[in-house]
């Protein structure tokens, strides 16, 4: 695991490497950032210190974000004995909160995992300024910790307009954060309980019960338009990450292959000798899906299903206040099915993409999902609290 | 897809797969193609493109005077450098 730990007394965080700071590299768990480092911080950073945090350190990630828990990384898979952990879990006791890019729903089976809260904020709503681009249209910074409370003292430390994102709310839109309607309804979603394992099924009823406990009214909703975010997910990830990758060339910063003549060369071997499998196997996708052949029949395809998607939150959104769902299959992921199976991710998008595709704020807690509309942040995390 | 879409596929993303990785490659393209099949179940014949997911305007910043990095902190990170350029193979014979 890469991790430089500093001393610090005061509130501290764990950031992961997608977000840009000074004097410490930031890889995106890639050989191909191996020692880069940005001659500026991300804005989240910033503003952290600024509310008083100190940064612990930086945690490994999975090439570029958009693995499982963090198994292709460069630098090597975060395990526990015969379990895929990824880093989180293993800082969580040492810091306040974890800052993350949830570039594909990493930090949020990661939550789930292991009971931590994660809020993947309202798209908009918190800086991307710093942090390295791969699903521009939809990756949120987001935030881990023990508990709610952590969760919510370091989204407040962050939250608001930065001029400097231009997909930033203005500072008239996040009025609405505080007028967001109070969850009282929740709608669990029973198609994407059936894709779960009985034991993530048990952590679904406790937070039921939980929620029915303190007076939440929990009802069933079987619809199963949302299952078919993932494969419009899973399009439009490839291909915006397709493009985003393709300024890595081995020129003006980054790995650069010692075995070249040509220009060509110079380009073919930096890419191919410093991106993984995975990572490869993406670019590739991506890049047939923007193909003159399939652009429409796929991409655009892949857009209109979005609207589709954000189309049926909003009807949902009419009889109940949030959805519930799970974040994974399953309630432990074994390191050897997950080298078995190298693209299970693309798979437990399943769970995570109708948040990710949409925008939409959710917070993870005691291993469930719960999604609701926009600028609804502050009420999920009250209403995390009444799962704790 | 086929071998010859994939090495297209590679000549313009600038990768080169050994034999291994290509079948492999194919073998996700497949679940893919099965993936974006299942797509037309949703009818979205009326349906517009949503290319973002909130109304975001277009952010126009005031046109001021800003720090900027200079060209050798810029060129710090870089694999090569030679008098303040970025240094490439001869691109003309």
């Amino acid at each position: 695991m890469y991790l430089k730990e500093l001393e610090c007394s005061s509130p501290c965080v764990a950031l992961d490497d997608l977000i840009l700071t000074t004097n410490t590299p930031t890889t995106a768990g890639s050989k191909m950032l191996e020692n880069y480092e940005s001659l500026f911080e991300a804005e989240v950073v910033t503003r952290l210190k600024q509310a008083g945090y100190s940064v612990k350190g930086k945690i490994n990630v999975g090439e570029f974000g958009v693995d499982l828990l963090g198994e292709t990384s460069y630098f090597g898979a975060v395990v526990d004995g015969d379990n895929l952990v990824g880093a989180t879990s293993k800082v969580m006791s040492d810091v306040d909160a974890v800052i993350g890019l949830d570039v594909n729903g990493e930090q949020r089976r990661s939550a789930s995992l292991f009971s931590f809260c994660n809020l993947k904020p309202t798209y908009g709503t918190v800086s991307r300024y710093g942090t390295i681009p791969v699903v521009c249209s939809a990756e949120t910074v987001s935030i881990t910790g023990k508990c709610p409370n952590c969760v919510e003292k370091a989204y407040r430390a962050v939250v608001g307009h930065d001029d400097k994102d231009g997909t930033s709310h203005r500072v008239e839109s996040l009025d609405k954060l505080d007028q967001a309607k109070e969850i009282k309804k929740v709608g669990v979603l029973t198609a994407f309980l059936d894709k779960a394992d009985e034991s993530v099924k048990d952590k679904v009823q406790k937070a039921i019960d939980m929620l029915k406990n303190n007076g939440v009214e929990v009802v069933e909703i079987e619809d199963e338009t949302l299952l078919l975010a993932k494969n419009a997910w899973n399009i439009l990830m490839s291909a915006e990450l397709c493009n985003n990758l393709s300024r890595y060339d081995g020129i003006k910063y980054g790995y650069r292959t010692p075995n070249y003549k040509t220009i060509d060369e110079l380009y073919t071997n930096s890419r191919s000798e410093s991106f993984g499998e995975f990572i490869k196997h993406v670019i590739l996708f991506g890049s047939e899906t923007l193909s003159t052949e399939n652009y429409m029949k796929v991409y655009d395809k892949a857009l209109r299903v979005r609207r589709v998607m954000v189309e049926k939150f909003a009807e949902l959104f009419q009889s109940v206040d949030a959805v519930l769902l799970p974040a994974t299959s399953k309630s432990e992921y074994k390191i050897d099915e997950v080298k078995a199976n190298k693209f299970i991710a693309f798979e437990e998008n399943l769970f995570t993409a109708p948040a990710s595709i949409t925008g939409l704020p959710t917070v993870t807690v005691k291993g469930v999902q719960v999604v609701a509309p926009a600028f609804s942040d502050y009420k999920l995390l009250d209403l995390a609290r009444k799962v704790r | 897809m086929d071998k010859t879409i994939l090495s297209r596929l590679q000549k313009l993303n600038q990768l080169s797969l050994s034999d291994k990785e290509e079948e492999s490659v194919l073998a996700f393209f497949a679940d893919r193609e099965a993936e974006c099949e299942a797509l037309s179940a949703i009818d979205t014949e009326k349906v517009e493109r949503m290319v973002h997911v909130l109304p975001i305007l277009t952010v126009v910043r005031e046109d001021k005077e800003i720090k900027t990095f200079t060209r050798d902190e810029l060129q710090k990170g870089a694999p090569e450098t030679e008098d303040g350029y970025w240094q490439v193979p001869r691109l003309v014979e």
